[in-house]
């Protein structure tokens, strides 16, 4: 019985418990529902909850402990002399459990008994990873007799383990069903039980998000750790030089990249922030609604554009541009890809954060304000000036923060607007690249993962990770400690 | 009563500072005002009393052509400051309004220093050749607006922080600080608890010496008290305008006597 139909049966038998524990609180009071302390649908949803929650993370639980349990068991049976020169135990195990699963699939297409298809095989080791290619797994070496005695082994171990969890889920809910039923009771508060439920889900809900963020940095911190062993801390964080060798002996200093992430952030925001700034102002201060309905959606329309498609426009349309008509007149450089490229193009899509944020903090200035300086005959520009830009200015620096992390965490426009070269220097119209690139980079490349070319990949991930949260963490203490300054 | 006869007669002598006439205001298809005639006395204080929703804020602001910046307003007629028309294609509202102020039912203080509040009209309109003349404008409206005791030493401290009556006299001294001909207030004393509203009170009274004032409100005591002249709006329809004497004590339209009387509004 395969893991989806299991679930499709407790959550039938709870459908059913549901219908069973509402009829049975109606019976229990001959049908006056004032007697009852919850609705009838308050008793159908507390025996649907212990009908299915019980099993269902009886099951989840069972799902994840079983292989746990199964390697341990079946580990032993692979003495270190069954282990080839060149390769590691688990391995081997790794192995073991795919030509596990293979036997399934040779048993399922072979059509014979079970005991038939597995004994043959047994004798006649050698065409065993033929027969197992055939079923559509791979090997890369002959089965030896060991590995295959344990991969029957853990074939039997997992069968059986499945076959107990069945019995122990369904068990377990219709145990919950009978349970639910047995205590509608007219004095049962099945209102509070199934609120409580609800509220324990939402909880778990925001917890799913924080616990996913805890567990992104501990990874990265984990691996970065690893990093730092194998290569100097302090190179990674004070060297200049970028040079990442296949054969080993490296210089990977962060320097280079952090300067192009830096530089492209800033042109993207020069671009940005004057651009994002005035039209939010025209449309909070100027446009009519009619104008205003058309603009902002139009505008928001950027933020929709994936990443992909504005690399293209910075590699097809922007780069040759700039290249044409600024870089080579000037003699600044002869290539397309350059920081500059990436970041005029990074900064039309951070336009619509800028904007369309500081547009909404822009109208939540109260038209009071306003008023009081139009009164004192300001013109509606002075009045901009002066008053609603102060008074908005807080939210405004929380929006510009957001939309420079945002910038410092793009990838695909630098990689195909401002190249990959990692380089120091101040000239925009050359080649740069940032920290995000030469993640993906190192990560894809072919060096072994334990490697430091590999490794660096983490620890610059955790600096950008670092980075971003404490703009952003200044960006919510600026919007935070100036936000009631006009109340 | 003596002294009534007395702004009485100071009245007669004044001469007319703003003289509307046939002034329409819709809102939409709603017709706001009809047809009002009034003519506002230099020098002098005039209320506009009446019940809710019965047009006389909206016609105070079409004075400083507030009304501009709601869009679906019109305003037809004549509204004439010194026998010229405000309406005048030729006419800049942001010059009429450096002299025509206006002072907000709610104290709308901007978040700037006591300082930078009173500071921000003539800094706009280059009242001041220095910071000297500046000092010397923002000391004299903080005394006018009977604030600079309480002010003078905290005047870098920000304009917000003033309790209620406070920052609705630093919003009387902001308006004065343009030196305008006319002040216009809409239910100034509507926030304000009774000291400070009494404060207040008596600073209209002062200013009139310098300005002619035009006040909404909606306490007919208060018309009563710093009022020369009053003016009954209803519905739209300027129903009665008079010397504030006879209106509350002899009106000549039943209207205007079944609301001072509290039976209708």
């Amino acid at each position: 019985m395969t893991n989806g139909i299991l679930v499709l049966i407790v959550m039938a038998l709870a459908a059913a418990a549901h219908v069973l524990a509402r009829r049975r609180s109606l019976a229990v009071v001959a049908g006056d529902i004032k007697k009852l302390h919850s609705l009838p649908a308050h008793h159908g949803q507390t025996g649907f909850l212990f009908t299915a929650v019980p099993a269902l993370l009886l099951m989840a639980l069972w799902l994840v402990v079983q292989p746990f349990v199964i390697d341990a068991r079946v580990g032993g049976m692979i003495a270190d002399s069954d282990v080839p020169a060149g390769s590691t135990h688990e391995l081997v195990m790794a192995d073991v459990r795919r030509i596990s699963d293979g036997l399934d699939t040779v048993v399922a297409l072979g059509g014979s008994g079970e005991e038939e298809a597995l004994a043959s095989m047994r004798a006649d080791s050698s065409a065993v990873r033929a027969r197992l290619a055939k079923a559509g797994v791979a090997l890369g070496d002959n089965v030896g007799d060991a590995a295959f005695t344990a991969a029957a082994a853990h074939r039997a171990l997992v069968h059986s383990g499945r076959n107990a969890m069945t019995a122990a889920v369904l068990a377990l809910a219709v145990a919950g069903l009978g349970f639910g039923l047995s205590r509608v009771r007219p004095d049962f508060r099945a209102r509070i039980a199934s609120e409580r439920f609800v509220t324990g889900l939402l909880i778990a809900s925001s917890l799913i998000a924080i616990l996913t963020t805890l567990g992104i940095v501990a990874s990265l911190l984990f691996e970065t750790l690893h990093f730092f062993r194998l290569y100097p801390a302090s190179d990674f964080f004070f060297s200049t030089v970028w040079n990442p060798q296949f054969r080993g002996g490296s210089d990977l200093g962060i320097w280079p990249l952090l300067w192009g992430t830096i530089y492209v952030s800033l042109i993207a925001l020069v671009v940005a922030v004057p651009v994002g700034l005035m039209s939010a102002i025209y449309l909070s201060e100027y446009a009519s609604a009619r104008m205003r309905a058309w603009v902002k959606p139009a505008i928001e329309i950027l933020a929709g554009i994936p990443t992909i498609v504005y690399g293209l426009f910075a590699l097809i349309t922007v780069g040759p541009i700039l290249r044409d008509y600024f870089a080579q007149p000037f003699g600044l450089g002869s290539s397309s890809s350059s920081v500059m490229t990436a970041g005029i193009v990074m900064g039309i899509m951070v336009i619509p954060f800028v904007s369309s944020l500081s547009d909404d903090i822009i109208n939540a200035v109260p038209q009071s304000l306003r008023d009081g300086s139009l009164a004192l005959g300001a013109t509606p520009s002075e009045t901009v000036r002066q008053v609603v830009f102060p008074a908005a200015l807080p939210g405004i620096v929380g929006a510009i923060l957001l939309a420079a992390s945002r910038a410092i965490g793009e990838t695909m426009i630098v990689v195909m607007g401002a190249g990959a070269a990692a380089k120091l220097s101040l000239n925009p119209f050359e080649a740069m690249t940032t920290v995000t690139v030469k993640i993906v980079s190192q990560l894809t490349g072919d060096t072994e993962f334990a490697s430091p070319e590999t490794l660096v990949a983490f620890a610059l991930g955790l600096t950008l990770f670092v980075m971003t949260l404490a703009l952003n963490i200044l960006a919510l203490y600026i919007v935070r400690k100036y936000r009631e300054q006009y109340e | 009563m003596d002294d009534m006869r007395l702004a009485d007669s100071a009245v007669k002598a004044a001469e007319t500072k703003i003289a509307a006439r046939k002034v329409q205001v819709f809102y939409g298809d709603s017709h706001a005002i009809k047809d009002v005639d009034i003519d506002i006395a230099d020098r002098t204080v005039t209320a506009f009393i009446g019940p809710s929703g019965c047009g006389k804020s909206t016609f105070l602001r079409c004075l400083n052509r507030m009304n501009d910046t709601i869009p679906a307003c019109r305003v037809e007629g004549d509204i004439l400051l010194d026998g010229e028309d405000i309406y005048d294609k030729r006419v800049d509202p942001v010059q009429l309004r450096a002299r025509v102020g206006m002072v907000f039912q709610k104290p709308n203080p901007f978040p700037k220093s006591i300082y930078e509040n009173v500071a921000y009209g003539p800094k706009i309109h280059g009242l001041a050749r220095n910071k000297a003349e500046l000092d010397e404008i923002v000391e004299s409206s903080l005394r006018r607006a009977a604030l600079w005791n309480e002010a003078k030493d905290r005047l870098s401290a920000p304009g917000t922080g003033l309790s209620g009556g406070q920052q609705q006299r630093l919003c009387i001294a902001r308006a004065i600080a343009t030196s305008p001909e006319v002040l216009l207030m809409d239910e100034p004393c509507s926030a304000l608890d009774p000291i400070a509203t009494a404060q207040v009170e008596e600073l209209i009274d002062e200013l009139r010496a310098q300005f002619s004032v035009v006040i909404v409100t909606h306490s007919m005591q208060q018309a009563a008290r710093v009022s020369q002249r009053t003016a009954f709006f209803h519905l739209g329809n300027l129903v009665e305008y008079g010397e504030t004497g006879q209106i509350f004590t002899n009106p000549r339209d039943p209207r205007t006597e079944s609301y001072i009387t509290g039976r209708i509004g």
